[in-house]
């Protein structure tokens, strides 16, 4: 059969999220491929310059929806250095529950989309049920159930509740022991690993260079984490380190990617009780929205002149903002926010990694890589 | 707790600093983030858009900086020296190759504590200022680190920047058929549409203009 | 034919045609009786064909809607991890939206008190101290069914009537007599299937001597037809789902065929009505005791011949969208869906006839030979008809097959295709020569020897225990922590001190 070109198109059930994947097929093998993105182009950074810069953290919340957390507490980080100011230790400990909890939400989506995409359908509703109690979690902090505009400039927008820390630790053990039955489901089936394993390779010298992180990169045996490289908020506080894959010299295959989002949920499971357990003043006291044990006071103005960006462990890689002061109303909004959207860099590698490997291979690889397009797009 | 230690991370990147500032063209300091419980240090350059490829191959080949994160283009219209600005952020991740036993990768696991001299993790951030002109352009370093390609597109897509050297140019996030000259981060694109008589003063909408202020008087 | 019951319909529907063709004989006119004699059996056999082609399509239609609504339910309680003691629990606690059922009161004269009886007891005994917890969580369910029973039971029916109202669009540039064909030739061949299939001892439309040959053969057609559909649409997608398609059912054609032969062998005829027969009255033994392996070939091959996962990799939605039947809408669709659900209802019917004993209910002999019991069983064996057992016995292998559906990964296709061509060819075929052999040496004419059967199930076992245990778990549990979190103490609610993992 000749080579001809597949649209899978902005439709289709695999892409998790609005692109087009065009793949070039020999009969059964890809051959090339090129990926379309820009469907749900938003224009956030342009919107941002016309915004004060508490506003624009319901921006961010909506670029990755899976994991709004951990993107609205990136541009957060961002215009604290652009504003300079301090944060109580009391808030950093709050802000690293939330992101954490955040990015357990977000690898357990992962994985819940990753079942069916291998064809494992009992796999999506079990996760989601376990994503639910985060959800309940994080709902309790932040209000909603997606898009929490939790952090604010300076601090979180309130305390934990009362009774946060002791669901949170119930919840936290339920999900401990659950998530050894789910990984035994796809451990121990030999048709998920003969679908996983030995397909995707991506060499680690390569990701570097090609702008890959997060848990793509340590999946190959790279021991990189912005958490423990440049440290921000409380990481170094607590007792931890990242985890890192053992992979094969080919580089790290789907397999080696999907272990390593269990492992990283097992440690932010850890992470947040960890964190629950040494929060300055305890996690039961309640401080009142406002409170400058959660919120310091912020100046509101950027001069002209300033800069400020921050790049933050977000769920999926390494994902930055950095913010040029000076913008409309005397600098009460940004002059130019400019967003690093680690999807954005990682779908054109992936795409260059299904080459070679069958059609049925591209939504175990696709998924592998967890593809979010709202903060690909932006 | 294997973070990596402030003292090692600040006195490195002063040393990589020193060292960049001998180089032609650049002008580089070291700059703080403090905020969290440890400070970050940032060598920040200034480089010189003639000088800017001979330096982005000896940051790759000389100072180990391997991993080319954002490129960030600003429009400055009402400025004369930097009309045009763009920034790039680059990591020096410290990674070596591992080595290879039994066919399996043995990461090094480092302790991030006690990394020194080149091997800490260090992050760059590099700035070049273009003058007045509507043609803004500078040496794209595709082929250096292949993960600037897409962000070069962006920055061309967006802010209208061109990128020399560049193979493969196009839009990546508006739509294909883009008319040319469409750059819609400069500061002459309004937020909404180009002479939209708006209802409103700001861009949110809470001051009304008055309705007859579009009549001729 | 020895087997036999009291639901005759073939006898039935003989005997009512052949009375009606002799008075219908009677009335006539002298002149023409003797012409209408010479054609008269002609006719009844006709009438007869006509009569139980429609009697078996009956039947197959009407128990065919318990197959999605098993389909429906267990999978639900699958997925939703209800888990065996909930989902038992809602049996008896019933579905009712507001309140816990209790349907037995309300049932004329007092007829439901026993029930209610049962429903107490067990309560007592399985139940739990949260009766409402378990009530809201069952009842989280709609409620739409017969008032008491089987709700949701319809909805099957609701959705294939729902698609006859659906638009049929043909796409533009299609080959418009290929893509009309191909969904005749699918449906067409799997209701003709049915044909042959024998409900109970006198309930089938067709018999000749080797219909085991003729159902196969007819099975086996509808690849062409998938075929067809996928390169019709006038789409990539359908395209590369059709060859895949084509390529999987012709893969695992072939091990079915053979396994089916080695059947044949066994029961010595290639008549599913004498394959049966073999069984409940020749050697008094269900063939799966004698040929273990070859049933679970025939399991494996069959649900690779339906096309469920693990093997629906032509269809499979993350990838194809639909796959082949992308393109159709409307009945075409309906029908081809119902279709899938035929096959795997044929494959169900069939592994219960060749392996399962077909209508006997398990040790019947045994248990209607037993001193006081022995006498109530017969009762009992006598009034419920053979088709009762059959069905039972096809839709608990379905209910098998829907497990494995919600718990496994789907195949590759060249993954497949490996699977077959390499592994259950020779399989199959050492299938076939146990069989010949089992046949040839080990039968007697007056049965299997008494150690026949519990040997080679001992045997079956054995390999099964075997290959399902685990190998070494601390080489396993190595090669797949990731290497620095080995080190790491695992995480605790809440407690301060931390355990080293190794």
């Amino acid at each position: 059969m000749a080579e001809m070109w597949i649209s899978m198109g902005p439709q289709h059930p695999m892409t998790h999220g609005l692109w087009t994947l065009k793949v070039k097929v020999d009969g059964e093998t890809v051959v090339d491929t090129e990926p379309d993105l820009g469907y749900i182009h938003r224009g956030v950074e342009k919107i941002c310059e016309s915004r004060d810069f508490t506003q624009i953290t319901t921006y961010c919340d909506r670029l990755c929806y899976a994991s709004a957390n951990t993107w609205s507490h990136a541009y957060i980080y961002a215009a604290e250095d652009l504003l300079g100011v301090e944060v109580p230790e009391r808030a950093e400990y709050i802000r690293l529950v939330a992101v954490e909890l955040q990015r357990l939400a977000s690898h357990l989506m992962w994985l819940g989309a990753y079942g069916p995409d291998i064809g494992n359908l009992s796999v999506m509703v079990w996760c989601l049920r376990e994503r639910e109690m985060m959800m309940d979690l994080l709902q309790e902090l932040g209000g909603s159930r997606m898009h929490y505009n939790f952090p604010r400039v300076g601090g979180v927008k309130r305390d934990l509740p009362h009774g946060f820390a002791m669901r949170a630790r119930h919840k936290l053990s339920l999900f401990l022991e659950r998530i050894q039955e789910y990984e035994s489901l796809f451990d121990e089936s030999t048709i998920f690993l003969i679908r996983s394993q030995g397909v995707g390779y991506a060499k680690p010298e390569e990701m570097i260079n090609h702008g890959v992180s997060g848990p793509n990169l340590r999946a190959g045996g790279v021991n990189h984490d912005i958490r423990t490289s440049h440290p921000y908020s409380v990481y170094s506080e607590l007792d931890w380190s990242p985890a890192v894959e053992r992979s094969s010299i080919k580089g790290a295959d789907c397999y080696d990617r999907y272990r390593i989002r269990v492992e990283e949920m097992r440690q932010s499971a850890d992470l947040v009780l960890q964190a629950l357990d040494k929060m300055p003043g305890g996690a039961e006291t309640y401080h009142e929205p406002g409170d400058p044990k959660i919120l310091a006071k912020a100046p509101s103005r950027a001069p002209e002149g300033t800069s400020g960006s921050h790049h933050f462990e977000d769920s999926r890689g390494e994902s930055m903002f950095y913010i040029a002061g000076g913008g409309e109303g005397r600098g009460k909004m940004p002059y130019r926010v400019s967003i690093r959207s680690p999807m954005f860099i990682t779908i054109p590698y992936a795409s260059k990694c299904m080459i070679g490997y069958k059609v049925a291979d591209i939504p175990a690889i696709m998924g592998s890589f967890d593809p979010c397009i709202g903060e690909t797009d932006r | 707790m294997s973070v990596v230690s402030e003292e090692s991370q600040i006195s490195s990147a002063e040393d990589l600093a020193e060292k960049l500032d001998a180089v032609d063209g650049v002008s580089s300091f070291v700059d703080q983030r403090s905020n969290g419980t440890q400070i970050r240090p940032v060598v920040k350059l200034q480089v010189s858009s003639e000088n800017w490829r001979e330096v982005a191959e000896s940051l790759y080949v000389d100072y180990g900086v391997d991993y080319c994160s954002m490129i960030t283009g600003i429009h400055w219209p009402e400025s004369k020296d930097k009309n045009w600005e763009i920034i790039y952020h680059f990591l020096r991740t410290g990674v070596k190759n591992p080595p290879h036993s039994e066919g399996v990768v043995q990461p090094i696991i480092t302790n991030n504590s006690e990394l020194t001299g080149s091997d800490v993790p260090l992050e760059l951030e590099v700035t070049i200022h273009l003058g007045d002109t509507r043609t803004p352009s500078v040496a794209s370093i595709q082929d250096i680190w292949v993960g600037a390609d897409w962000n070069e597109k962006e920055t061309w897509d967006l802010v209208g920047i061109d990128f020399e050297g560049h193979e493969g140019m196009r839009r990546v996030l508006q739509p294909h058929e883009t008319p040319k000259g469409y750059h819609p981060l400069q500061k002459q694109h309004k937020l909404r549409y180009h002479n939209f008589q708006e209802m409103y003063d700001d861009a949110q909408g809470f001051k009304r203009k008055p309705v007859d202020s579009e009549r001729v008087k | 034919m020895t087997s036999s019951d009291w639901l005759d319909i073939r006898g039935w529907s003989e005997s009512i045609i052949g009375w009606s063709m002799d008075t219908t004989h009677d009335l006539l006119p002298n002149s023409i009786q003797n012409d209408f004699a010479e054609i008269q059996p002609a006719l009844e056999s006709f009438f007869l064909a006509t009569v139980m082609c429609t009697v078996v399509f009956a039947i197959m239609m009407l128990t065919l809607m318990v197959v999605p609504y098993i389909e429906r339910k267990f999978i639900g309680r699958l997925m939703d991890r209800i888990g065996a003691t909930t989902s038992l629990r809602s049996l008896w606690i019933g579905e009712g939206s507001a309140t816990a059922g209790d349907w037995w009161n309300k049932l004329p004269m007092g007829m439901g008190t026993p029930i209610g009886f049962v429903n107490a007891k067990l309560n007592q005994s399985f139940g739990n101290d949260h009766p409402h917890e378990t009530i809201s969580r069952v009842n989280n369910r709609g409620y739409h069914g017969i008032w008491f029973l089987l709700p949701g039971f319809f909805q099957a029916l609701a959705d294939f009537l729902k698609f006859a109202t659906k638009e049929h669009i043909v796409p533009k540039k299609a080959d418009k007599l290929v893509f009309e064909i191909a969904p005749i030739i699918i449906i067409a061949t799997t209701i003709m299937v049915y044909a042959f299939i024998p409900f109970g001892p006198h309930i089938w439309a067709a018999n000749p001597d080797l219909s085991l040959i003729f159902m196969m053969a007819i099975f086996g057609v509808a690849p062409l037809g998938v075929f067809f559909a996928g390169w019709a649409s006038n789409n990539k997608y359908t395209l590369i789902g059709g060859m895949r398609s084509a390529a999987q059912l012709t893969a695992y054609e072939i091990p079915l065929l053979i396994t089916v032969l080695s059947i044949a062998v066994i029961s010595g005829s290639f008549n599913i009505l004498e394959i049966v027969d073999f069984q409940i009255e020749t050697s008094n033994t269900w063939n799966i005791f004698i040929l273990p392996l070859g049933a679970v070939l025939f399991l494996v091959t069959m649900i690779a011949e339906v096309e469920r996962i693990p093997f629906d990799m032509p269809e499979a939605e993350a990838e194809l969208v639909e796959g082949w039947w992308t393109e159709y809408g409307g009945i075409r669709w309906g029908l081809m869906f119902a279709t899938e659900m035929m096959r795997a209802y044929a494959a169900c019917i069939l592994f219960a006839m060749f392996f399962l004993g077909g209508w006997e209910f398990p040790f019947q002999d045994l248990l209607s030979s037993l001193p006081i019991l022995g006498g109530v069983f017969e009762i009992i064996f006598t009034i419920i008809p053979g088709l009762v057992w059959v069905l039972l016995k096809a839709w608990l292998l379905f209910a098998f097959f829907v497990w494995i559906r919600a718990s496994l990964h789907r195949i590759r296709t060249d993954q497949i295709l490996e699977f077959g061509w390499l592994y259950l060819l020779p399989l199959s075929l050492v299938n076939l020569v146990i069989a010949t052999f089992l046949r040839l040496e080990v039968w007697t004419d007056s049965g299997w020897p008494i150690w026949a059967a519990p040997v080679l199930t001992i045997i079956a076992l054995f390999f099964f225990v075997v290959y399902a245990i685990d190998e070494d778990e601390e080489a396993l549990s190595q090669s797949r922590r990731p290497y620095s979190t080995q080190t790491l103490s695992k995480a605790y609610p809440g407690t301060q001190e931390k355990q080293e993992v190794n």
